[in-house]
């Protein structure tokens, strides 16, 4: 019997390891192990946010939903925020807390609903019931943006919700919702057509069956924008949703645009709305004070009026109702009921909401285009939240330096580049400015100390001369003879491998410069489609002229010359081309018709010219903008004579871009509008990477050659960091089903680097994490570590131990930091701690052995540590550094043994009353170790001890070899040792008791 | 090996089946040594050491059956006691002065609440008045685990109650949890999550203990623990957990 289930147990192990084996390369969390994304933000000049919420009793509690950075939650009263919805799509709409179980059960409706050019898009409604650590989605998945959830403060199963829906293209799925069981069922309770969805929702807080409406007629397309039509309307409803009428008494006559409701807290009869109306005059803040039936118009200046489609929150006062905000492009206070507006203090523009406190209404909170603002006084003077790293990034670009920079540019925030690492950490004050407006690409000269950037529209491109601090204006001019240039909002640059002051620019045409942007020559025809129904710009917007530039379109998107033969260019457009020369400009080819399956007119996203092969290029399509989210990705290897698909059912939402490792051709990264895809094997499988990694769109990946860092610019979360990926280029079947794989990695500089940082002021600053700069080893475990004994030692080639530690015990990959440094030494037992006794001394560099011991089994691997090569000691330097620092260690260490005899000898002496040896060895150790006052400002006078290990620490720490005056310092407290031994050896010869006292021998003791 | 591959007969026999928490928590009372045994403890002492920047820190970890409890950490010789609990007081030495003195009013407070969960705060959780809850499954240092909620008496922060929520993840191939976390309720982290990892499950005296454990934040790299012994029922004096008035 026994023999038998042991068989079976068998058999079920062995199969459940095989259906391991196989859903390792579609499950990340059981592959990436340690690797894990490093945020650097930036957050100083933080991003777009959508909604803000507040707890309805607990004033330090408030959130933020955020356009592209998910929903981050204050506990403090919007000092600090923390992320709480990482996993999941972070473009959010609107967020509700459930007034009747406020700490516990919040609705998050994604899909952001300031309907801009560069909105991502939404995946549905979720919940938490547990304050965000666990959520559940409750459908919507098509709604594509949520612009209302409102819980009944009376009944927790009643819920509202108000879907905007589809932005580019119809659907059903709009209008208003209900759900009479917590969001388990819902029933479609006003809607009006596939193309008007629900701009606002409200409910009259004193009686939770009256609901206002708002229905938007709007659309938008890769070329225009159209806000307002004949079925706009604003609708009241009296019993809970069940039946709805239009209150219009007082509107403007003809078709209307986006409105938004508001009724008073504290007086349920007067309402506000702001309507989008066909004539300007008649546009603007309405007014009701008997609950809709009739509306007078109040104001319909400027800051009221301006961009309805991107600002059109209105909120009152919970405690005046003549106290009324509205959010605009600097945000406007009315404190009489509406008539007169001025604007809200200086702060980042856009103001998308605004937020009462519950309790003081002079405290405020703004959400703009740059984050979250606090007020202390009723929105005249604005304070920026430090520490929301949700800046939108268009692209990313990296230099050689060391550290490398990282350059992008940022919706509404202008272009900016900064360190991959800072002393203390990547602070808001490393970061530099470079560009104004809306930034996008951002190129470091490839050998000058140079700077390309631009703003939207390439109404600017910029060269920096940074050393010099000289800027210029370099964009293509009208040329003679050619048609007006068409440039993407997003316009292209690049930069060559072969000729580094090579510019390339695209709009219909490549532009190319061959000295930096001073002179261009147009080398192709019109690369586009050229369709003139796609150009109509002038007539975007609907009721309100909307042509920011922000809809260019049929232009050039994506320029990549390959770096292996600079006659081979590749060009993508926003209509849908694919075109490639091999003679540097003089013929192309449109290659679009090769692509398999893809809807005619997709964007073409972008496109990575191979390092292995000129024939080979990727292509990624972004379909959004026609209402298709469906990932496309295609590889040629023939300068795309054919394309091939390599898009796989992992890969969920549209792809931005893909990153070609410079290694190992198999391994790719894919940008796409909810997180970062990895393949190991070419495109045959993805795998999601949700180490630290939120589920934000990634627009652009670049891979720095020198750290093997993958550098991610979001569109949401800053920039993201993956620190050398190099272990993925060893994965494959094999490596996944060996026990133990160590990965083999490059020599390790010992950093010897120092600075002075400091943190001033940047206690509630976002500060980006560093990388690690210890030796890192890096394995693969098959199965989780969890029963018996594990250990790590680090060894030298004759086995001694040189440091033990804490190793990863992961399934997948693990990563253990090892600091090359010896345990600290032993110190003498005094009063007070002896600081500089905790100084670790560095081991030298050479090879040295890592020992990974699990259960009976023994894995080794060889680890290398250098020098920094920029370092100034030579080889006999070195050594006479690490000789006097390890004499100081192995003399701290005798002394403190000596110490120790001295302290057992002495307390014995004190028992046998041995006076005058008592008396002998207390004089003594007042020399060796203090032992008086405390470790602060009480210390007491140093002696030997101190000024032995202080010296240790200054040489040990010194990245210089040791002074002459350390040296003539050395000999001095050697001196004074020398004479403390032989006074003590004098003392000990006298002492009669010594073998009773069991001392532990000198090995023992430094243990 | 034999015993090993008995074990492993056990687990995957109940993988199928295990779907409550209460279920989920019997299998690991039984994996680890049996409930009854576990109760019977009186105390635990734990011989351990942290690697923290090449500085090797010893410590001595004392958890009692009464609630008492203390670190020793042992700095050049000096003892430091943190994190000292006499039942009453909560106390720790002063780095600068290396002086005893008194947590905060509701840091002790909350201790006091944690008095009864010696040595695990799920034995007997429902006559304690807590919840205990399975949420499901998630992938801890890519092993699956079975998430599991414990909620205790309602924790004081900053004047304010707030519910005081752990997550267990246990092991689905072993029943034994190999993290916990929880909800950083004060101080600079507030608001992040704090994660302890634990491994190397080992025997004394018949019960299974993890001699290594893993504290940080989650998602960022943590300080291991290495524990080299665990005593039951250690005899100690109970005055070593007095805060020692000054004379």
């Amino acid at each position: 019997m026994k023999k038998q289930l042991l068989l079976v147990a068998v058999l079920l192990l062995s199969f459940s390891i095989k259906v391991d084996a196989q859903s390792k390369n579609t499950k990340g969390k059981q592959l990436f192990g340690d690797l894990t994304a490093r945020h650097i933000g930036p957050a100083l000049m933080s991003g777009r946010i959508n909604d803000l919420e507040n707890h309805p009793t607990n004033n330090r509690i408030i959130y933020a939903g955020t356009a592209g950075g998910g929903v981050w939650k204050s506990n403090d009263g919007g000092v600090t925020f923390n992320p709480i919805f990482d996993d999941y799509c972070q473009s959010i709409g609107a967020v509700e807390v459930d007034p009747n179980d406020p700490d516990n059960t919040i609705y998050v409706g994604t899909g952001e609903t300031w309907t801009r050019n560069s909105v991502s898009y939404g995946d549905g409604l979720y919940k938490t019931v547990d304050g965000g650590v666990t959520w559940n989605k409750l459908g919507f998945e098509n709604s594509d943006r949520i612009a209302n959830i409102i819980v009944n403060p009376k009944n927790s199963n009643e819920i509202y919700v108000g879907v905007l829906g589809a932005l580019w293209g119809d659907s059903e799925e709009r209008g208003v919702y209900k759900s009479s069981d917590a969001g388990k069922t819902w029933d479609k309770i006003l809607y009006t057509n596939q193309k008007t969805g629900c701009a606002d929702l409200t409910m009259d807080p004193n009686n939770p069956k009256i609901l206002y409406a708002s229905m938007w007629e709007f659309r938008r397309t890769g070329w225009s924008f159209e806000s307002g039509g004949k079925d706009s309307a604003l609708y009241k409803s009296i019993d809970g949703g069940a039946t709805w009428n239009k209150i219009h008494n007082g509107f403007p006559e003809g078709s209307l645009g986006r409105l938004a409701i508001a009724v008073a807290p504290s007086d349920s009869n007067i309402l506000y709305t702001v309507i989008e109306a066909e004539k300007n005059e008649r546009k603007g803040l309405y007014r009701s004070d008997d609950a809709g039936a009739n509306w007078k118009q109040l104001n319909n200046d400027f800051g009221i009026t301006v961009r309805p489609f991107y600002f059109s929150r209105i909120v009152v006062d919970p405690k005046n109702p003549d106290v009324v905000v509205k959010g605009g492009l600097s945000g406007s206070i009315s404190r009489d009921g509406g008539k007169t507006f001025k604007n809200l203090g200086n702060m980042h523009s856009d103001i998308h909401d605004i937020t009462f406190d519950i309790h003081n209404s002079d405290r405020m909170y703004a959400g703009t285009d740059g984050g979250v603002y606090r007020s202390l006084n009723g929105g005249t003077t604005m304070e920026i939240v430090e520490n929301l790293p949700i800046s939108q990034f268009y692209q990313v670009s990296v230099d050689d330096a060391e550290p490398y920079n990282i350059y992008g540019g940022l919706q509404d925030n202008g272009s900016w580049y900064g360190p991959s690492s800072s002393p203390g950490g990547i602070e808001a004050r490393d970061w530099n400015s470079i560009g104004a407006g809306d930034g996008f690409r951002v190129l470091k000269h490839p050998t000058k100390n140079i700077i390309y950037s631009e703003m939207q529209g390439a109404e600017n491109v910029w060269r920096y001369d940074v050393a010099a601090k000289r800027v210029k204006t370099i964009q293509p001019l009208p040329q003679k003879s050619f048609e007006k240039f068409r440039f993407n909002w997003n316009a292209p640059m690049a930069i060559s491998a072969h000729q580094p002051n090579r510019f390339y620019m695209g709009s219909q045409y490549v532009h190319k410069s061959e000295d930096m942007g001073d002179t261009w020559t147009i080398i192709s025809p019109d690369l586009t489609t050229n369709d003139p129904l796609k150009q109509d710009q002038s007539n975007s917007g609907g009721l309100s002229m909307d042509n920011s530039g922000a809809e260019n379109h049929t232009t050039i998107f994506t320029i990549a010359e390959s770096t292996l033969d600079e006659n081979v260019i590749w060009v993508g457009t926003d209509d849908g081309n694919v075109q490639v020369t091999q003679d540097g400009g003089k013929t192309w080819t449109n290659t679009i018709a090769n692509v398999p399956d893809l809807p005619k007119n997709t964007w073409t996203y972008h496109i990575e010219a191979s390092v292995f092969n000129k024939g080979t290029a990727y292509v990624v399509f972004d379909g959004h903008t026609m209402n298709d989210m469906k990932p496309y990705t295609y590889k040629t290897t023939d300068f795309g004579k054919t394309w091939t698909s390599i898009i796989t059912s992992d890969v969920v939402g549209s792809v931005r871009n893909i990153q070609e490792d410079y290694v190992n051709p198999d391994l790719l990264f894919l940008g796409t509008e909810f997180g970062l895809y990895i393949t190991i094997n070419g495109g045959k499988n993805w795998i999601k990477f949700t180490n630290n990694m939120p589920a934000v769109a990634v627009h652009f990946i670049e891979l720095q050659k020198q750290t093997n860092d993958l550098v991610m610019g979001t569109h949401g979360r800053g920039i993201i960091i993956i620190d050398d990926i190099s272990p993925l280029r060893e994965i494959n079947e094999e490596v996944l089903k060996e026990k133990v794989h160590f990965f083999t990695s490059k020599p390790t500089v010992i950093f010897e680097e120092g600075s002075f940082a400091g943190s001033f002021g940047a206690e509630t600053q976002f500060v980006g994490a560093n990388p690690s700069r210890a030796a890192q080893i890096k394995y693969h475990l098959s199965r989780r570590h969890t029963f018996g004994k594990m250990t790590l030692e680090i060894q030298d080639d004759n086995g001694k131990v040189i440091s033990k530690l804490g190793p990863g015990k992961s399934k997948g990959i693990n990563i253990v930091n090892w600091n090359y440094r010896l345990k600290n030494p032993k110190v003498a037992k005094g009063k007070t701690f002896s600081f500089g006794g905790f100084t670790s001394p560095l081991v030298e560099a050479g090879t040295y052995n890592v020992v990974l011991k699990k259960g009976k089994e023994t894995f080794t691997q060889k680890i290398e540590l250098i020098y920094d090569p920029k370092s100034n000691l030579s080889a006999s330097d070195r050594e006479v550094k690490h000789n006097t620092t390890m004499k100081m260690y192995n003399m701290t260490e005798e002394l403190a043994y000596m110490v120790y005899e001295l302290d057992a000898i002495l307390e014995k002496a004190e028992t046998l009353k041995k006076k005058k040896i008592v008396e002998k060895l207390t004089a003594l150790k007042k020399t060796l170790v203090i032992t008086t006052g405390d470790n602060y400002v009480g210390s007491a006078e140093p002696q030997l001890r101190e000024k032995m290990s202080d010296l240790y620490s200054k040489i040990a720490t010194s990245y210089d070899k040791p002074s002459n005056s350390e040296l003539e310092s050395l000999s001095i407290i050697e001196e004074r040792f020398e004479v403390a031994k032989v006074d003590y050896q004098k003392i000990k010869k006298k002492v009669k008791f010594l073998d009773e006292l069991n001392l532990k021998s000198f090995e023992e003791f430094i243990k | 090996m034999k015993k090993l591959l008995l074990v492993a007969v056990m687990f995957l026999g109940l993988v199928a089946n295990a779907q409550t928490a209460d279920e989920i928590l019997a299998t690991y009372y039984e994996n680890i040594g049996g409930i009854e045994n576990l109760k019977k403890i009186k105390g635990l002492k734990m011989t351990a050491s942290v690697n923290q920047q090449g500085m090797e820190i010893p410590l001595e970890i004392y958890q009692m059956a009464d609630g008492k409890q203390m670190s020793v950490i042992n700095f050049q010789g000096k003892e430091i006691k943190q994190g000292v609990f006499d039942g009453e007081t909560l106390w720790g030495h002063n780095f600068m002065t290396m002086k005893a003195e008194k947590s905060d009013a509701e840091a002790t407070a909350n201790m006091k609440l944690d008095m009864n969960d010696f040595p695990d705060a799920f034995i007997d959780y429902k006559e304690k008045g807590y919840k205990v809850e399975l949420l499901g499954k998630e992938t801890i240092d890519g092993a699956e685990t079975f998430k599991i909620k414990l909620t205790k008496e309602p924790v004081t922060i900053d004047g304010k109650k707030e519910d005081s929520i752990t997550y267990y993840f246990f092991d689905t191939e072993n029943f034994v949890p190999i993290a916990i976390q929880s909800e950083i309720k004060s101080g600079p982290g507030k608001g992040m999550m704090s994660e302890i990892t634990m491994s190397d499950y080992q025997e004394v005296e018949g019960l299974y203990f993890p001699f290594s454990m893993t504290q940080g934040v989650k998602g960022q790299p943590g300080a291991p623990l290495t524990i080299t012994k665990i005593e039951l029922n250690p005899t100690v004096d109970a005055a070593l957990f007095a805060f020692p008035e000054e004379k």
